[in-house]
């Protein structure tokens, strides 16, 4: 019989023992994750005070970077943007640290693998935002020029090239998360290429009497504005 | 004296220890004017025989680099030719002094060559003129630097007879905007011909604006400004026309307009308590005897600013909106919407327009380029609307046109000074 209950409480001594020598991990765990989510929140609160006391809103929207947030849907204040930005980066390292302490091999290896691909997805993020204020900025500066020489498709064209460059760009994000590399590197040569080639044969083809008018439109406008005497200083 | 400075280089170092120091500087910027460089400055030296004869003269040409033998012309132009005409006998001689500048390529890095000899001589006026003038006299020297020295003037801006749709960017922004702005009436402040004291090109040097846009297109506005804003005794002579070469047909007027107008919106982040102070205008003292000039006939092609300003309603509608505001913006679009020969922009519409684009500046909006750039459809706008309701008027019936306008711009500066935070 007594045989009958060590076979019983063996096991669950066995269990006790492991909880026992686990339960200070998952404590270490708990309290990683709670005081790491008070220091989160303590760090936001300074960080946005800080911002507040330099006039971060102001210069951003000085700057254009308020717009840049608003064309993207975001609706936040720049300087909450930040805040919850480092609150959000603190707890997931918060969360990786008190992961770590459970000191379980599979989730240390899962943990590790994620810290090491932290600066891929860091990097990511960087060319996504990057190359957003820079087709913004590329995309606008081409509107202003065609508008001003009275282009009829400047808005079309503008749309044409930043869709190439967002095209771009994306690749070299999904590049840098190594997100099927070869595929993303196939992929944007065959859309790249593509759209360039699109582009050619609507131009070259069935565009031939568009592509004409835009020449001879050209022409047109270069002959009037030597027609043109007036001197505007 | 600066690295930078003119003066420390030995050539020009030398020639200023021969002169050491001068009474008169008539400076002509230049670059690449063979063809008329020669008449102006023989009429500089004529001006400065005739109605100077016992001043002691500096003429300067401050060059850009020309390669079409600009330089040796002006130093073989000679007063000898045209001795027969003057009523006194030189004596004191005109020295000559060719110098190729340094620093951004352009008008305002050209003129800060002049200053720093200027100063380095002490003189008592200075003049500058165009070196592509084809209707410079002799009397122009008198009127610029007349004023200066005989009636205790610091800067002499001038007043031409132009043609009614000659210098638009002037007539419909930077005349009223200034005007309005610093409450003087100074009629051409970007002519590109002026007087100045000695003094006054000292303070000029004292100001740190050599690498900005003041160095090109700018220089005009911001000499102009800098006079009034800091209370200098201000005037304007009447020159009669001015008629110079055909205009470079590869100058961008987006460029212009980016280089002018910025220059101006730099001066008002400059001043900010002169302007937001001055109310409604004065007139300025006039020198010279005002008459009527026949003037060439000049082609405007209408159609084709109107079809841009079109285009801009189209392609620039969110940059539009987003300065103007959609109340603004929905006037300009029914504005594009009216046919060609009813195309009329509204004097109180392009006033807000102005100031619009003035505080969307201040707040740094957009990039300076294209905040600035995207005004050039609306400006083609007013342009193409002026000739159309002006077509038939006299010019002095188009000058109460452009008074009307800055009217306007005086009457809504609240606009403009409520909305600078």
């Amino acid at each position: 019989m007594q045989n009958f209950f060590s076979l019983i409480l063996e096991p669950l001594k066995g269990v006790y023992a492991e909880f026992a020598d686990f339960f200070p991990n998952l404590l270490a765990m708990f309290i990683i994750i709670f005081l790491g989510i008070v220091a989160a929140r303590i760090v936001r609160a300074v960080v946005l005070k800080l911002l507040k006391a330099v006039n971060f809103d102001s210069w951003s929207d000085r700057m254009g970077f308020t717009t840049i947030m608003r064309k993207g849907d975001l609706w936040a204040k720049p300087s909450a943007a930040v805040g919850s930005f480092l609150f959000w980066l603190l707890i997931i390292v918060v969360f990786m640290a008190g992961f770590g302490a459970l000191k379980i091999r599979a989730i240390d290896d899962l943990v590790s693998q994620c810290v090491l691909y932290l600066p891929r997805v860091l990097s990511a993020v960087l060319i996504v935002v990057v190359g957003y204020i820079v087709t913004g900025f590329i995309g606008r500066a081409i509107l202003i020029f065609m508008v001003n020489r009275g282009y009829h498709f400047a808005k079309l064209l503008v749309e044409a090239v930043r869709l190439l460059l967002i095209v771009l760009f994306v690749a070299m994000a999904l590049e840098q998360l190594q997100v099927a590399p070869r595929i993303v590197v196939s992929a944007f040569s065959i859309i790249f290429g593509g759209i360039v080639l699109a582009l050619a044969i609507a131009f070259g083809v069935g565009g031939i009497e568009a592509a004409k008018k835009v020449i001879e439109k050209e022409t047109v406008e270069k002959k009037d504005e030597k027609n043109d005497d007036i001197e505007h200083i | 004296m600066t690295m930078d400075s003119i003066i420390s280089r030995k050539e020009v170092h030398d020639q200023l220890e021969k002169i050491k120091t001068a009474d008169i500087l008539v400076g002509i910027p230049s670059y690449n004017n063979a063809r008329t460089i020669g008449h102006v400055v023989r009429a500089v030296q004529a001006g400065i025989a005739k109605y100077f004869p016992e001043r002691k003269a500096v003429l300067v040409d401050s060059d850009g680099g020309s390669s079409d033998g600009t330089i040796e012309i002006v130093q073989k132009t000679t007063l000898e030719d045209f001795q027969s005409i003057l009523f006194h006998h030189r004596i004191e001689p005109v020295f000559k002094m060719a110098i190729p500048y340094h620093g951004v390529p352009g008008k305002g890095s050209a003129f800060r060559t002049l200053f720093e000899i200027a100063d380095a001589l002490n003189v008592k006026a200075c003049a500058v003129v165009d070196s592509d003038l084809r209707s410079i006299t002799p009397e122009w020297i008198e009127l610029l630097l007349k004023p200066v020295l005989e009636e205790g003037f610091d800067y002499v801006a001038p007043l031409y007879q132009r043609h009614k749709y000659d210098g638009t960017i002037t007539n419909s922004i930077i005349y009223p905007l200034t005007r309005a702005l610093y409450g003087k009436r100074v009629r051409q402040p970007i002519g590109g011909d002026f007087g100045f004291s000695g003094r006054l090109a000292k303070f000029y040097l004292t100001k740190d604006v050599w690498k900005t846009d003041v160095a090109r297109y700018g220089i005009d506005i911001w000499m102009t400004t800098t006079a009034v804003a800091n209370n200098f005794k201000v005037a304007q002579s009447f020159l009669g026309a001015k008629i110079h070469d055909p205009k470079d047909p590869g100058a961008d007027l987006s460029e212009m307009l980016y280089q002018v107008v910025g220059a101006a919106f730099d001066l008002m982040e400059t001043y900010p308590d002169s302007w937001k102070a001055a109310r409604g205008s004065e007139p300025v003292t006039t020198f010279g005897f005002q008459y009527t000039v026949g003037l060439e006939h000049v082609k405007v092609n209408v159609e084709r600013m109107v079809t841009i300003f079109r285009e801009g309603i189209k392609g620039l509608r969110e940059i539009w909106i987003d300065v103007l505001g959609a109340g603004d913006f929905g006037q300009i679009e029914e504005l594009g919407s009216l046919p060609d020969l009813k195309f009329r922009f509204p004097l109180s519409l392009w006033t807000r327009v102005v100031y619009d684009y003035a505080l969307a500046y201040h707040t740094k909006k957009l990039p300076r380029g294209h905040l600035l750039k995207s005004l050039t459809p609306l400006y083609l706008g007013k342009t193409a609307s002026f000739v159309m309701e002006t077509e038939n008027m006299r010019q002095d019936e188009a000058e109460d046109e452009i008074e009307k306008l800055c009217a306007e711009f005086e009457s809504i500066k609240e606009h403009l000074i409520n909305g600078w935070k």
